[in-house]
């Protein structure tokens, strides 16, 4: 006769389990939006992949030339995997009013630049995010890692690394509406859609 | 100007939060082995495999483990601060378990996780599209003492020691850090044996010191070396008794072109088969002398880089695809019954940080 009943497995050790997290548990409050980019700072926040500060460069023209944003600083860091160092992270949020930043084009630099765009806004700073559309998962999982579910960026078609100069400046203006999107509607995507 | 969101939200529990109540479904209780079962099938549900069955850890597992090393059970042993997660002893413990290892294996387990570890290229790997793997060396008389095989079939299977060592890291990268594939990590295709790549040096056969030697630390200490890597590929080569033949033949696979990503160069090292190590050795080569003759020799013409659409940094002369002598790791592995070896491909631009790391007893 069979005796089926469930058992208690207590006793197993959760193996992630590890120290406490440092990141407050909080939902990050996201920059107010401005009505309009008219005379707003412009800072462009690129990573080391290729052509990513070619693609930040083309937006910026864009947004100068089309929506009458004054470009004031360029920086790239140094590394993909992490954050901007703190210096840099200060240098955009006191000399800028807006920042651009990527573009996540790789595993780890996807990841990132979305955790580079949620401290931005942290610091008061509206940021949008450009994400290669092969690197969605990565991105979200940041998001959700940041406590910032549905954290929203925009998408650029995978490769970018390979693009020519010209492929590079249409794939930019491309980009741009939805990045104006972005930047000045009302910040609302954090909360279902992730 | 708009209202920014602040909407509450529950991030993922962790952080010393224990999992509550863990019960399984029906099981038939007669069975000790239908339990066990059930154990296994718990961890799979808990998202904490690879994909392969885990061995379920108790506390008292990881006091064994515990009871191997100084260092303490809180300690932490690595930190991913971007991905807002840290790695303790005690967390290390409970993954070498769960990949299989005995407690007796957890110094070795510490000193790879840390010899991985200080390899810079491993600040991006764990996230990359590359999904590079460990190769950990181990040398020292600690080979023996737990059958870590160094001689016929080295990158496995069929040895506990080595499937469960190198087994280990990938547990505590995936529970530890919360790296897991096609989410955080996002490696395009990965490679055969990602964590399974453990083995110990065939010191006894090799014409040269130990490689761990090479890291600083003395030949007859127990030693772990590591490097991440893309792939191994093989050197078939039982057709001549030249030196200079076989030497040959390593260069040409070294400088193939499609390891090269871009930049200043490409990387590679060598797992010599014990043949071919000996050949070498016979011939007059210090371990220097091979690393000298593949650098001068394994280079590329720069319209081959060009005609694959790599040409950005060839240059008019033979392209150097090595980054220096020093650079190219040779390693000494495998049995005495072919004359085979393996290129592998370091991740990144850096082969190796040359450190070894010895592996850490308890104070008796």
């Amino acid at each position: 006769m069979r005796t089926e009943e469930t058992v208690v497995f207590d006793s197993i050790i959760d193996p992630t389990v590890g120290p406490a997290a440092a990141l407050e548990r909080d939902r990050p409050t996201l920059a107010a939006r401005p009505g309009s980019l008219s005379g707003l700072r412009l800072g462009l926040l690129a990573n080391t992949k290729r052509n990513a500060e070619q693609f930040l460069a083309d937006v910026g023209r864009e947004l100068a030339e089309q929506y009458g944003m004054v470009q004031v600083l360029a920086v790239k860091k140094p590394n993909i995997v992490e954050t901007a160092p703190a210096e840099m992270m200060a240098e955009l949020t006191e000399q800028c009013d807006i920042v651009v930043a990527g573009v996540g084009d790789c595993g780890s630099c996807s990841a990132s630049a979305v955790a580079d765009g949620i401290l931005l806004e942290q610091a008061g700073i509206p940021a949008a995010v450009i994400i290669s559309d092969a690197f969605t998962v990565s991105a979200n999982a940041m998001a959700d890692l940041r406590h910032a579910p549905g954290y929203a960026y925009v998408t650029t078609p995978h490769p970018v690394a390979n693009l020519t100069d010209q492929g590079v400046q249409a794939r930019a203006a491309e980009a741009v509406p939805a990045i104006v999107a972005l930047l000045t509607e009302p910040v609302m995507a954090t909360a279902a859609s992730a | 100007m708009t209202a920014p969101a602040t909407a509450g939200g529950s991030g993922p529990s962790r952080a010393g939060v224990s999992p509550g109540r863990t019960v399984s479904p029906r099981v038939n209780t007669d069975d000790p082995v239908e339990q066990a079962k059930a154990a296994i099938e718990y961890c799979f549900e808990q998202g904490w495999t690879d994909g392969l069955p885990v061995v379920p850890a108790t506390r008292a597992d990881i006091e064994a483990c515990l009871a191997t090393t100084d260092h303490p059970a809180d300690e932490i042993i690595g930190s991913q601060p971007h991905l807002d997660r840290s790695v303790t002893v005690a967390q290390a413990a409970a993954n070498a378990i769960m990949a299989g290892c005995k407690p007796e294996y957890f110094p070795v387990v510490l000193a790879a996780w840390r010899a991985v570890t200080q390899e810079r290229s491993s600040r991006g790997a764990w996230q990359s599209t590359s999904g590079p793997a460990p190769l950990i060396v181990v040398n020292g008389p600690v080979r023996a003492r737990l059958g870590i095989n160094y001689a016929g079939g080295v990158f496995g299977p069929g040895f506990r020691a080595n499937a469960t060592i190198a087994r280990a890291i990938g547990l505590i990268v995936r529970n530890g850090y919360g790296v897991r594939p096609q989410e955080l990590e996002q490696a395009t295709q990965g490679l055969p044996g990602r964590w399974s790549v453990c083995f110990g040096e065939n010191e006894e056969m090799s014409p040269w010191e130990p490689l761990s030697a090479v890291g600083g630390v003395a030949a007859g200490t127990d030693a772990v070396s590591a490097m991440l890597i893309r792939t191994v590929e093989y050197v078939d080569n039982r057709s001549t008794d030249s030196a200079e033949a076989v030497l040959h033949d390593f260069a040409d696979t070294l400088a193939r072109m499609g390891a090269y990503v871009g930049g200043p160069h490409s990387s590679g090292g060598l797992v010599l088969g014990p043949e071919h190590a000996q050949l070498l050795g016979n011939a007059g080569y210090s371990r220097a002398d091979v690393q000298d003759w593949l650098f001068s020799r394994a280079v590329r013409d720069p319209a081959d880089m060009v005609a694959a659409g790599k040409g950005e940094h060839a240059g008019d002369g033979p392209f150097r695809m090595l980054p220096s002598a020093a650079a190219i790791p040779i390693i000494v592995a495998g049995a005495a019954n072919a004359a085979m070896s393996m290129v592998f491909r370091p991740f990144g631009w850096a082969a190796w940080a040359g450190r070894s790391v010895p592996v850490e007893w308890k104070e008796q």
